[in-house]
């Protein structure tokens, strides 16, 4: 177990620059741009401050939220690239013999990869998140003790919205990972085999998949296949039902308060079977590319 | 008196190698007991790397080969536990520090000891702060070296591991390799081209050509066994041909022999007799069928 640690923990090294040090710097830009916006006038310090005293949900959660949404999209794309060219990084950049010489099956090392994509990784890019958030809801702090309307009831309600909003995007986190997961598996086993190639050939992949079923089985034409209606419903996100509600009723109607709630309905709406399914195909996937790696030279 | 028979660290019995239809290793049969420096020598292509691979559990072969009792192929994870190698100094992960690489050995290899390592670093221009990928090649060899001597290992397998390499590194790299990590207990197999450079350590050899095994002694018996004359006179050379050379070559005006298993007092009136350099020997068993049809051990 330690050495799988290990192994994850190598993995956080190599690409924190794009789970970690990257979103970092992003919001440090975000932050001087906010300070200089604050600044110069462009935001006005004490219109600011009333709003987020008396509309803390169009001010704060909205915004909350859409950051959220915002980071999600970024970590949706680096952990594509990540198993589209992580997994094959020990070829690439001719460390593989050295870690041939570890005493750690290929399975493992390919199992550690997979399992940094769904814990330290998106654990990193949500720290950053929460941070992001942390200071977003201080600047509203700041505006209200600048306009003269803080006081400890709107400290506790910038609490209050950053608990919630951390625990919903933390749960949308873990359920979108365990969603996503035999994608990931899939894009970093072909990456395994065809290193970089993985990119195109993952987007092709469900492409050909249905022109094969629609080809050998029939149909109207390769869209209206079981095979692209399958992968269509295991590619939508899953998401509570409340977030239609809050867009068809707009900011004043949400309730900030909302994290426990929207958490147990995302939870109860997932296809845990799906889930279940889609982790045995992960590992058998990651498995096979196991059997490739082991026998393919090294060097 | 009972007696304890030690079991090699390396057997191979008909151990054969395809790439694509082409049969690179033709059923090699070598047995390599513990406590012994191996130099395993030949041309690019021989198949020294390909022998090396099979051993250490990176391709599939056919026949038999058992390391430390074991399947290397089947039980590579468990078997480098107890085996070193450095296949090429430049795969260490370059996005590392030299503490972190450190560290995550610690955690990885159980035989993996920081302290061993640290202290094979002393004396070196290498510090933990550093990143691989900023340390010249011989600082990368130095590194690499310290990692695999700070493996309690029973087997270290080195495949060219001064490829690169300038003169005065190549020759603090064996020195330490030597004086620093090798016991009775512990086995090695070196591949290099710069044969001349190892042959002081080494205890036994291994020629290796097209996938043959071609010489398989150890160097007491190399050095009994052949015997290098150089002859000056022309009406010598007569003779010295009559005693089956294996090689001849002409040098400087001198025509140099190389017999195989001729008593020195039948050459030493033809001329100096002395014994062959490995890289001379080298190049003699290069161009003949085989050194020892006899199988080998």
């Amino acid at each position: 177990m330690k050495a799988f640690a290990a192994l994850v923990h190598r993995e956080f090294i190599e690409h924190r620059g794009a789970f970690f040090i990257g979103p970092l710097l992003l919001v440090a830009v975000v932050v001087a741009m906010t300070v200089l916006a604050f600044t110069v006038g462009r935001v006005d310090v004490r219109i600011t401050g009333s709003m987020a005293t008396m509309l803390p949900g169009v001010v704060l959660f909205w915004p909350a939220m859409v950051l959220g949404v915002a980071w999600g999209l970024y970590l949706l794309a680096v952990l594509f690239f990540y198993c589209a060219d992580g997994f094959a990084a020990d070829k690439r950049n001719n460390s593989m013999l050295f870690w041939k010489s570890m005493p750690v099956s290929d399975f493992r090392m390919l199992l550690a990869k997979l399992a940094a994509a769904i814990t330290i990784l998106p654990g990193a890019v949500y720290a950053v998140v929460l941070l992001s958030m942390a200071l977003m809801l201080a600047t509203a702090q700041i505006a209200m003790m600048i306009n003269g309307t803080a006081a400890m009831s709107s400290l506790l309600g910038l609490v209050t919205i950053f608990w919630n909003v951390a625990l919903i995007e933390l749960v949308q986190l873990l359920v979108s990972l365990l969603w996503y997961l035999p994608f990931m598996a899939l894009v970093g086993a072909m990456a395994v085999v065809v290193g970089r190639w993985a990119i195109p050939l993952s987007l092709l992949l469900p492409t050909l998949a249905a022109t094969v079923e629609w080809v050998t089985l029939g149909g109207l034409h390769p869209f209206e296949t079981r095979t692209w209606h399958y992968l269509s419903y295991r590619a939508t996100m899953r998401e509570a039902g409340m977030v239609d509600t809050w867009i068809a009723d707009g900011p004043m109607g949400v309730d900030v308060n909302s994290g426990v709630a929207y958490a147990l309905d995302l939870i109860s709406r997932i296809d845990w079977l799906q889930v279940g399914i889609g982790i045995a195909f992960a590992l058998g996937v990651l498995y096979l590319a196991s059997e490739y790696r082991r026998r393919a030279a090294a060097n | 008196m009972s007696e304890t028979i030690i079991d090699p660290v390396v057997t191979a019995r008909g151990l054969r190698k395809k790439f694509g239809g082409k049969e690179i290793l033709h059923g090699l049969d070598f047995d390599i007991p513990a406590g012994r420096i191996y130099g395993l020598v030949g041309h690019n292509g021989a198949g020294k790397t390909t022998t090396l691979n099979a051993m250490l559990g990176l391709t599939s072969y056919e026949g038999t080969i058992r390391v430390l009792g074991e399947d290397p192929f089947a039980r590579r994870a468990h078997l480098m536990e107890n085996v070193a190698f450095i296949s090429d100094v430049a795969s260490l992960p370059r996005f590392l520090r030299v503490r972190e690489l450190f560290a995550l050995l610690s955690n990885i290899h159980p035989n993996f000891s920081t302290d061993k390592a640290r202290s094979f670093l002393e004396g070196t221009d290498i510090r933990p702060e550093m990143k691989i990928r900023t340390l010249s090649k011989g600082m990368m060899a130095q590194l690499h070296l310290a990692v695999v001597m700070a493996i309690d290992a029973k087997l270290l397998v080195l495949d060219e591991p001064t490829l690169g390499l300038d003169i005065t590194y190549r020759k603090r790299f064996y020195r330490r390799l030597l004086e620093d990590y090798m016991t009775e207990e512990r086995t090695l197999i070196i591949t290099t081209h710069q044969v001349d450079e190892i042959e002081f350590m080494l205890s036994d050899i291994m020629f290796i050509r097209d996938g043959d095994l071609i010489l398989h002694m150890q160097m007491e018996t190399v050095n009994e066994k052949f015997s290098q004359l150089v002859a000056n006179e022309a009406e010598t050379h007569a003779a010295a041909r009559a005693l089956g050379p294996v090689y001849e070559e002409t040098r400087f005006g001198q025509t140099v022999f190389i017999f195989d298993g001729v008593p020195r007092e039948k050459l030493e009136p033809l001329g100096k007799v002395s014994t062959p350099t490995l890289s001379d020997l080298f190049v003699a068993l290069m161009q003949r069928p085989t050194a020892n049809p006899e199988t080998a051990r």
